[in-house]
């Protein structure tokens, strides 16, 4: 991510600390990542949760400020961490299956188009359709998606997050591209 | 793909400005309002900072007490009998021990401490049957002796009494697992040395029929092994591991099973052997992806032919 992340820890001690701007400053700094992060994992059959899990989550991070340690892990791998897993707790109290997916994959060596139209988001509709479409992933890597495009973690850092060999973060990542690719091109041949 | 997949992507840069476009500033007000006025709630409701409970509430009484009965016990068995009795010629104490100075004292040490009776008590047969039955006191006794007579070195107390107990319970081992079947040994044991014969006649079964896998250690491990055999192509490995009854389906942290792993490695024999072994080829990782699907992305003809995929 674009921020320092020594700033981060600097900000959570800061907070122990009794400093009352501190929060509300690392708040602003990653709320619309890990709000969307949280909302596009839960899909829009679970939408409703995002706000309250949202707030689990950084409740949990001032409850547990103390806790933090940045040679662990920096702050953006920590916050997403306890976002998955805050995500993870309510399919399981749902009774969702985290592994399935509805989807089939069944061409995910797409070709790369090169110069993509969708390089300039023009209008709400396909933004909107860029959107059902991340949500429509398969949930790991939709994860992995939104947690690289959309807050800038590292792949390390995914692989951190979701427990998992940077290998397997890299794959992830690489095959909800193609599938997004392949997707959004279909919409659009639908479209035409 | 290393290079390629870190760098940004076209559909990166998309989706964020999706997000951006679609982005609602008034609720991400009130959201930022309402989180951050639950967090201030919680820090309120927080008592303090979680102090450190005291090792003493944390069920501390109980390790104490038990730590302070044990010194008492340790204490009064350590501490000689005869400084109870300063009467009994304490001067005489290491050369003649304890001249029977009344009959009711001379009986307890006896029972407690039998050891001496190999050289400084001869004059007592009483607790010579009782050492016999009972193991656990004779080190204690010996420790014991060795305190209260240090004027004798020529005999440090070697306890004659434990060793008939010893041989019967280093018997009991060897002959417990060739007779496993035989419940009899089970009635009969509870009468004499019940603890040894009836653990030894219990293991002996769970040690007798071990599961194939077991063999070759944990399940985990050993389909691990068989994971890491498929993706090596080692078929030969793959197929005693499965004869052995590892589960051909196991899959790892990530989903991925033996199949997933061969097929990504392009071993076709390895694979081919999996699936006459009922490897599933639908299995998703954590992924999505089946072992059916990375095939076809592998797009390896000898590979799809091994899975039965192309005819």
């Amino acid at each position: 991510m674009e921020s320092d992340p020594a700033d981060d820890a600097a900000l959570l001690r800061a907070h122990g600390a009794g400093d009352p701007h501190a929060f509300a400053r690392l708040y602003d700094r990653y709320d619309p990542s890990c709000f969307q992060f949280i909302r596009r994992l839960l899909g829009a059959a679970h939408s409703d949760a995002a706000e309250d899990l949202h707030q689990e989550t950084w409740v949990a991070i001032a409850r547990n400020a103390a806790e933090f340690d940045p040679t662990k892990a920096s702050f953006p791998a920590w916050l997403f961490t306890i976002a998955r897993r805050k995500v993870w707790d309510h399919f399981r109290r749902q009774k969702v299956a985290v592994l399935a997916s509805a989807h089939e994959d069944a061409a995910m060596m797409v070709p790369d188009p090169g110069q993509s139209p969708l390089e300039q988001v023009q209008s709400r509709e396909l933004a909107q359709e860029i959107v059902a479409a991340v949500e429509a992933l398969p949930l790991e890597q939709r994860g992995a998606f939104v947690m690289f495009a959309q807050a800038g973690l590292s792949l390390e850092e995914i692989a951190q997050v979701t427990g998992v060999a940077v290998e397997t973060a890299k794959s992830r990542l690489r095959y909800a591209r193609a599938k997004l690719r392949q997707s959004l091109a279909g919409e659009r041949s639908a479209h035409v | 793909m290393s290079d390629h997949d870190a760098a940004p992507d076209p559909m990166d840069k998309a989706y964020a400005e999706a997000e951006a476009l679609l982005g609602d500033d008034a609720a991400r007000a009130a959201r930022r309002a309402r989180v951050l006025a639950a967090v201030a709630q919680a820090e309120t409701e927080q008592p303090a900072r979680p102090e450190p409970r005291p090792a003493w509430r944390r069920g501390g009484w109980l390790v104490a007490a038990s730590v302070a009965g044990l010194s008492v016990l340790l204490a009064t068995q350590i501490r000689p009998p005869i400084v109870t009795e300063p009467p009994a010629a304490p001067p005489q104490a290491p050369a003649t021990p304890a001249a029977p100075a009344t009959p009711a004292v001379t009986a307890d040490t006896g029972s407690k401490a039998p050891a001496p009776a190999s050289g400084g008590l001869p004059t007592r047969p009483a607790p010579a049957p009782r050492i016999s039955t009972v193991a656990p006191e004779a080190p204690a006794a010996t420790s014991e002796a060795a305190k209260v007579e240090p004027a004798q070195p020529p005999a440090p107390a070697p306890p004659p009494p434990p060793p008939p107990l010893a041989p019967q319970v280093a018997r009991a081992r060897p002959e417990a697992p060739a007779a496993p079947p035989a419940m009899e040994s089970r009635s009969s044991a509870r009468d004499d040395i019940s603890e040894v014969v009836v653990t030894g006649s219990r293991i002996a079964p769970r040690a007798e029929a071990p599961s194939a896998v077991s063999s070759i250690g944990s399940p985990d491990r050993a389909a691990g092994r068989l994971r890491a055999a498929a993706a090596r192509g080692r078929t030969a490995e793959v197929a005693s591991l499965l004869a052995r009854g590892v589960p051909v389906d196991a899959a790892d942290d990530d989903g991925e099973t033996a199949l997933m792993k061969s097929v990504r490695a392009k071993h076709p024999e390895a694979a081919a052997l999996l699936r006459r072994h009922g490897a599933s080829l639908d299995l998703r990782n954590r992924a999505g992806e089946s072992a059916r699907d990375l095939a076809e992305s592998v797009g390896d003809p000898e590979l799809k032919r091994a899975l039965g995929l192309d005819p």
